[in-house]
């Protein structure tokens, strides 16, 4: 257990040390969620406003703090991208560099090199949140109280559920020999249905309880309720019951399937295949 | 037997030769491109799914911003000139796809050529260099065709936006007229990424300049002075603004001739930077040897 442990954490450290290579594409984790989300959602909020206050948001959610409702809600949409395109998707970065058969032929476990990714992807995603929410509160204006300390539990309880899901969307990187578009498009739709963007209420009924079987909703709606005073959509309690079940039963599922997934590769030799 | 004697001498083109070999290379690289594309099938549910799951998102936090209320909801409508929200927000997401097509398309091309390393090839070839620089336009003008049309079906069908032949064939106007412009933009990109190597992280960039400056997600009416001269010098705005006047507000293509003449105007002086960059930067390469170099 220790020695897969230090494994993971020394492919962590590989993965930090490939990206401090590419200095642009760092600057970009922060810039990117920047002017393609978070501006043109303010902008957008602003159009909306009355007498300089976000009376519409306020009545949806019960803060008038725009800034600080989509800050918050990126800290957590960094998270997901970090499943999604570092663990998962760099597995078909492995696959393209010809890495991964001679990576998975090492004495650690594939899974583990995949833990390793997480841990790196969660870091780098960590830091661009920090930087980002201090963008919000000294730049724009958000309001997020002492309070979002009380939210972060939530957020660790979240990540270790989308190691989980990371495993599961590597399971579909592997099987799928073009997962560029499915990384994305999947990547996009559990971050609008965790609330990334917008209060999940809005969302036709149909579509809903589809967001409550997401780990990120809960987090998303406990990091707002103490840090902006939000509605939140069920008890506090309740929300974070569901974490802490979410949480081990994703990454038990997601490592589940994908040894599965792994084993089934290696049985039919497509492994190096892409 | 003398070699004068076997080999003939080979008659001088015309000019008018040139220009239809020219045409027949633009008219195979349209091809090629849409070959390429046709072997990624994944590519094709892409161009369904994001000019529809893209601008729902925004309107739904549109909903959420205006949350029923009447006051919000006429604040937006004052400052937009329109109230339709959803009509407001797919037309400037299409634009926003139809840029990332652009800046993705010919700096990536040339790229992918560099990578794969036939682009000294590409370039020993008799073809205009205007072939090389807007011979993937040709494919991707019919996608953005493809993606205003998803939109268009989507905005009648479901939002209830009132869209007759009339002003389809108003904003096919305005689309064609933003064709030089917008393309000037992509290749004089393409030269840019051609002389430094780096496309990803350039196109983000750019992107996220359109994207804030050129009110895809609002009327550029709540900028500051100076944001708002940024958007009035980008091309993109135009396009942008006129949609929606043709779309949303039965704006008739008259009243919109002097922004059409800015728009086509800029598109006369991007495709001829483009060149003088393109030509510049091929000088530079052939010159340093770094063509194939990545």
């Amino acid at each position: 257990m220790i020695e897969e442990l230090k494994a993971a954490w020394a492919v962590a450290r590989k993965e930090l040390q490939i990206a401090r290579r590419y200095p642009l594409n760092l600057v970009n984790e922060v810039l990117q969620p920047l002017y393609q989300f978070l501006l043109p959602s303010l902008l957008l909020g602003l159009t909306f406003y009355v007498g300089g206050r976000a009376v519409g948001l306020e009545a949806t959610t019960g803060t008038d703090d725009l800034a600080g409702y989509l800050f918050l809600g990126t800290v957590v949409g960094g998270l997901v991208g970090a499943a999604f395109w570092d663990m998962a998707f760099g597995l078909k970065r492995e696959m393209d560099a010809g890495t991964l058969e001679p990576t998975w032929l090492t004495p650690t476990r594939p899974d583990t090199a995949v833990l390793g990714r997480a841990i790196s992807g969660g870091i780098l995603s960590a830091i661009a949140s920090v930087i980002l929410v201090a963008l919000g509160a000294v730049v724009f204006g958000a309001d997020l109280a002492a309070g979002m300390l009380a939210g972060l539990p939530a957020l660790v309880l979240a990540s270790i559920s989308m190691i989980g899901i990371g495993y599961l969307v590597a399971s579909a990187v592997l099987m799928i020999r073009e997962p560029n578009f499915m990384v994305d498009a999947t990547n996009f739709i559990f971050a609008m249905l965790s609330g990334v963007a917008f209060p999940i209420t809005v969302l036709p009924p149909v579509i809903q309880p589809f967001c409550y079987l997401l780990p990120t909703t809960y987090a998303i709606d406990l990091l707002r309720y103490y840090a902006l005073g939000t509605i939140p959509l069920l008890p506090p309690p309740v929300e974070w019951l569901a974490l802490i079940i979410l949480a081990p039963a994703a990454v038990m599922v997601g490592r589940w399937v994908f040894l599965r997934t792994e084993h089934r590769m290696r049985v039919l030799g497509t492994t190096g295949q892409h | 037997m003398t070699a004068s004697a076997t080999t003939a001498p080979r008659p001088t083109p015309s000019r008018l030769d040139d220009v239809r070999a020219d045409l027949r290379a633009f008219g195979a690289a349209g091809m090629k491109e849409w070959r390429l594309l046709r072997r990624y099938p994944s590519l094709f549910i892409g161009f369904l799914f994001w000019p529809i799951a893209l601008p729902l998102a925004y309107v739904f936090q549109a909903q959420g911003y205006s949350g029923g209320q009447p006051a919000a909801i006429d604040a937006f409508a004052q400052r937009a000139g329109t109230a339709e929200i959803a009509g407001f927000l797919f037309l400037g997401w299409a634009t926003y796809m139809w840029i990332s097509m652009i800046l993705w398309g010919p700096g990536t091309a040339l790229r992918t050529e560099q990578v794969r390393g036939s682009l000294e090839a590409l370039f020993m070839t008799p073809v205009s260099r205007m072939v090389i620089l807007f011979g993937p336009v040709v494919s991707q003008i019919a996608w953005a065709l493809w993606m205003f049309g998803v939109v268009g079906g989507v905005l009648v069908l479901f939002f209830g936006v009132p869209i007759g032949p009339m002003e389809a064939l108003r904003a096919l106007g305005v689309i064609l007229v933003a064709v030089p412009a917008l393309y000037g933009l992509g290749a004089l990109f393409a030269s840019v990424v051609l002389r430094f190597g780096e496309v990803s992280a350039m196109v983000q960039t750019v992107r996220g300049v359109f994207t804030v400056f050129c009110g895809m997600t609002f009327p550029i009416i709540i900028l500051p002075v100076w944001a708002k001269a940024v958007a009035l010098s980008l091309p993109p705005t135009y396009l942008i603004g006129d949609l929606r006047a043709v779309l949303l507000k039965g704006s008739d293509f008259v009243s919109l001739v002097p922004e059409l003449a800015i728009l086509a105007a800029m598109g006369l002086a991007l495709c001829g930077f483009a060149i003088v960059a393109f030509r510049r930067t091929e000088r530079y390469a052939r010159q340093g040897g770094s063509l194939a170099q990545y």
